[in-house]
């Protein structure tokens, strides 16, 4: 393993301390429930908290600040949070309009983002939705597995979601645009190398020189199938077939499009992906209204991409253009 | 031995805690075929915690020992570990409240409890690749051998063989809970890492209080 590092036990407490001194007109931090919040919390807002596993910089202390979230909670890498830290950053950013809690569909995140809103209602009053992002059609959609992850299409859920709190919109209506942002995004990833956990310091799975994982999680879990490697082209619409055949789009509506990097890829490889995929959208007359292409919900070290559509209509395109001044998202 | 006083009790989760933070790279490994390999690593961190604050744990009775483990699992266990492990913790506390001592036939019911307390938490049932199945049939087998008259230590071991069979059993399971659920049938052949833990556990717990 070669990494930058101190110690890998140090590792979370260190990247959020150091998220924290690039961007200190912006975000401050709580050491023990390892929380990032905005540095001005609006008391009269609906607040937005989100968090996970670490391991995904810049999501989600990347996305704090206003127009986005008001608290990251930070967990292990790949692990969730608990359910005491969630409930601290609950109390800590309560405002009087109530608190929208965003939690990518993972077992532990669901029980301890769950576990926290019970307390935090039961114990202080604080009214406390929750919608869960679940975008990844790699995951049978079915009883037979734990329900589709939350992937890369949780940023336009922290955008979109985001822009309504800060606008003034109330907590039912909040959740009802997080949950109408749910419904229409996808994503499908695929892997080139694996990604290396710094306390277990080997990679987490292998493949071969010449092979992909497709279909594969932001933790490393392996996807559909191990497959050869293909040129850009190919992949682009391979992915592109696995979206659109589980959200049809029809010729002239409207997308926004990401491009989104594991950790180890580099953007000219990420350009080139957009381009492929920007072309097939051309081709099958589906209009992208924005794409960001770059590192929004990485797996570490992991070099590999995933390709993202949100289904876009008047409502959404407002709130995707609302303004936001994040680490990472900016407009 | 007739029944488990609060000392012995102390003395199982310190057994637990024992084998948790000596077998976490085990864990882990178990945890990486089907799940994301963060098992071993989520459990430890909460047990060594345990093993920090271990004086100050309250020892006046079970339930109260219990319960105080339970919170300090929740807080510092990482992944749904905490929430699993603190709700069985915190269950099995309910169960024994009050009480500084434990029949062969309590200590099932503090399993049945700790089970319920785990499905309360995570919805899941006996055959979905969890811990519960090696911790649904070694209560069931602690009770049935405590109703048949078995001395203590012999209603836990037969308890304990049933967890590692139960454990080995989920080698035929296609997972439907949790990370392993996405990998599908790759899932097979492999033992799922909670129940084969519980079924290390509870054979080196007996181990322990044989001695």
């Amino acid at each position: 393993m070669k990494k930058i590092i101190n110690a890998p036990e140090d590792v979370v407490v260190q990247m959020i301390e150091g998220m924290v001194l690039a961007h200190p007109e912006l975000l401050e931090w709580n050491r023990k429930y390892k929380i990032i919040t905005r540095k001005e919390l609006n008391p009269d807002k609906v607040t937005l908290i989100s968090g996970g596993g670490s391991g995904h910089e810049p999501a989600h202390g990347g996305y704090v600040g206003k127009g986005m979230l008001d608290a990251a909670v930070c967990g292990d890498v790949f692990a969730s949070p608990s359910t005491i830290q969630v409930y601290n950053a609950i109390t800590k950013t309560a405002s009087s309009q109530g608190t929208l809690l965003i939690i990518k569909n993972y077992s532990g995140d669901c029980m301890n983002f769950d576990a926290a809103a019970e307390m935090a209602f039961e114990d202080d009053d604080i009214t406390v939705e929750k919608v869960y992002v679940n975008d990844d059609v790699s995951v049978a959609d079915d009883a037979s597995t734990a329900g589709r992850r939350g992937v890369a299409g949780t940023v336009f859920v922290h955008k979109i979601a985001g822009a309504a709190a800060e606008r003034g919109d109330t907590l039912p209506e909040v959740k009802s645009i997080a949950e109408k942002t749910v419904r229409n995004v996808r994503s499908i990833g695929f892997a080139l190398t694996s990604c290396t956990v710094p306390a277990k310091g080997s990679p987490t799975f292998a493949l071969g020189e010449d092979e992909i994982e497709f279909g594969v999680g932001i933790h490393g879990e392996p996807g559909i199938a191990r497959e050869k490697l293909v040129p850009a082209d190919e992949l682009a619409a391979k992915a592109l077939q696995a979206l659109l055949a589980d959200m049809p789009v029809n010729p002239e509506e409207e997308v926004a499009l990401m491009i989104n990097g594991f950790g180890a890829t580099p953007l000219q490889e990420l350009y080139i992906l957009n381009r492929s995929v920007s072309l097939l959208l051309e081709e099958a007359k589906i209009r992208v209204y924005r794409t960001f292409v770059g590192n929004y919900m990485s797996a570490i070290d992991m070099a590999g991409a995933s390709v993202t559509l949100l289904k876009l209509d008047d409502e959404l395109k407002q709130a995707l253009d609302y303004s936001a001044e994040t680490a990472a998202y900016r407009c | 031995m007739e029944k488990l006083l609060t000392a012995d009790i102390v003395v199982m989760i310190d057994e637990m805690a024992k084998l948790i933070i000596e077998k976490e790279v085990e864990f882990c490994e178990l945890d990486s075929f089907a799940g994301d390999g963060d098992f071993g690593m989520s459990l430890a961190k909460g047990f060594r915690q345990l093993k920090l604050e271990w004086e100050e744990l309250p020892q006046e009775d079970i339930g109260e020992f219990l319960k105080a483990c339970g919170m300090v699992i929740i807080e510092h266990c990482g992944g749904a570990s905490g929430p699993i492990w603190g709700s069985a913790f915190r269950s099995a506390a309910k169960y024994a409240k009050g009480k500084t001592e434990l029949s062969g036939l309590e200590l099932a019911g503090l399993l049945e409890n700790a089970v319920e307390g785990i499905q309360k938490r995570g919805g899941a049932k006996l055959g979905d690749k969890t811990l519960l199945d090696a911790l649904i049939p070694a209560a069931e087998a602690q009770r049935k051998s405590a109703e048949s008259g078995d001395a203590l230590l012999i209603s836990m071991r037969k308890g304990a063989e049933a967890a590692v069979q139960g454990a080995e059993h989920t080698k035929d399971i296609i997972a439907s809970k949790g990370r392993a659920s996405y990998v599908g049938e790759r899932s097979l052949s492999h033992p799922d890492a909670g129940a084969t833990a519980i079924g290390i556990l509870f054979t080196g717990i007996v181990d322990r209080m044989q001695q």
